[in-house]
């Protein structure tokens, strides 16, 4: 039956998620809170997930693109971020940020011991710099290619039909 | 004696009527001083004169709408004494947070926390919307705000009814520390409940919650199971104090 096999391939997609690293146990949760009440759940916080940290992401970009880095202000963008992030259970996406943060932290002369304020010359802090540029480059590209990939997820889910979702093996 | 009637005032309310039977040598002697009383005072038979702790109980009834008297014997002791008591009725879901339910439409929430009436704040759009979801999921009734403001004002225009804050303590403009030393300085000290989340895994987060007045904290991220446990201790708790 075509709605069998279509379930089967819904099953295998999500599994493959989970094997390899796209998501962990928060999706789990998101899943579990989908309901008769609310059978879309699940696409309707990723849904709003992506558009909301859009906005983050820009700004970030700009706060990024200045001569002079605000750490802080950086660390506060990305502490919003990984937030989100962790709720929908992002999980490579929430290890570059937690990266990310190590970085800022590094910055601000916190953190990694061996980049004191004494000792952040200015070479240190180009460094740093640029980890935290190269750090957003990957997390944008976790984030873009996990975008695909749960809208690829979500059209299969949506074909297979009103599904039992209860019934997921935990 | 405990009778309850409806008397003649509109359906919310209810009176319960206690009568009390005061005996020679009961606690209740310095309602009203006897002419056994060692310190002497003298009184009219007819007259019973009020003890301090008396006329402080009758005001407080009164302010609760409610009337005290003492029945006096032949002799002109005091020999009992009635207290009447007004409630407003609530509708039930208030009822449903201190006494155990029967199970309800929703195999997963639990009785206790149905009807509960929870002001959710968190200034992320999508944590906000798992976290109520999370919420009702448990039979909550949760008006969710974006900031520690609109909490506060959504504090202000509820009803007097059961009520649970769930706040994220890292919100931008008032964090939730901020937010909690609002609630504790212009209402009491146990209402309404406050539970915080944070991601914070520093040790003395609970402490310092605990101190700003809070009741709970939640350790992100949030867990259906982690969010029920820490509800049904926090409830446990100020069931307790009553």
């Amino acid at each position: 039956m075509e709605r069998t096999r279509l379930r089967r391939q819904v099953a295998l997609t999500r599994q493959s998620l989970f094997d390899q690293g796209f998501l962990d146990e928060q999706f789990i949760q998101l899943e579990d809170l989908q309901d008769d009440a609310n059978p879309n759940f699940v696409e309707e916080v990723v849904t709003l997930y992506y558009r909301d940290s859009a906005r983050l992401i820009t700004n970030i970009e700009k706060a990024l693109e200045k001569n002079s880095l605000d750490f802080n202000k950086l660390d506060g963008f990305m502490h919003q971020f990984k937030g989100s992030s962790s709720s929908i259970g992002a999980k490579k996406v929430k290890a570059e940020c937690t990266l990310f943060r190590e970085y800022c932290r590094a910055g601000n002369g916190e953190g990694l011991p061996h980049l004191s304020v004494q000792g952040l010359n200015g070479f240190a802090w180009i460094h740093t710099s640029c980890r935290c540029t190269r750090t957003f480059q990957q997390i944008k590209k976790e984030y873009a290619t996990l975008k695909r990939k749960l809208e690829a997820y979500f059209q299969v889910v949506r074909q297979a039909g009103p599904a039992e979702t209860a019934c997921w093996p935990k | 004696m405990l009778g309850m009637w409806k008397s003649n005032a509109p359906d919310e309310f209810v009176c319960i009527k206690f009568d009390m039977e005061i005996s020679e040598g009961s606690s209740l002697s310095d309602v009203a001083s006897s002419t056994t009383n060692s310190s002497g005072r003298r009184q009219n038979s007819a007259e019973v004169k009020e003890g301090q702790s008396f006329s402080m109980c009758k005001r407080l009834v009164q302010m609760m709408q409610g009337n005290i008297w003492i029945s006096l014997s032949p002799l002109g002791f005091a020999q009992g004494m009635t207290l009447v008591l007004r409630f407003q009725i609530h509708p039930s879901y208030g009822r449903a947070v201190f006494s155990p339910g029967t199970s309800s439409e929703q195999p997963n929430s639990n009785p206790q926390f149905r009807g509960l009436h929870v002001i959710l704040a968190d200034d992320d759009h999508v944590n906000r919307m798992v976290t109520k979801k999370l919420l009702e999921k448990l039979g909550c009734e949760v008006t969710a705000v974006s900031s520690g403001s609109e909490c506060l004002s959504a504090l202000s225009s509820a009803e007097n009814s059961f009520i649970l804050v769930v706040l994220d303590l890292q919100m931008p403009e008032m964090d939730g520390f901020e937010v909690a030393t609002r609630i504790r300085k212009f209402r009491s000290r146990n209402w309404p409940l406050i539970v915080a989340v944070t991601a914070s895994a520093e040790d003395n987060v609970w402490e310092r919650c605990l101190r700003m007045g809070m009741n709970g904290v939640i350790r992100k991220p949030v867990l259906l199971q982690g969010m029920a446990d820490e509800l049904q201790r926090v409830l446990q708790r100020a069931r307790e104090q009553f």
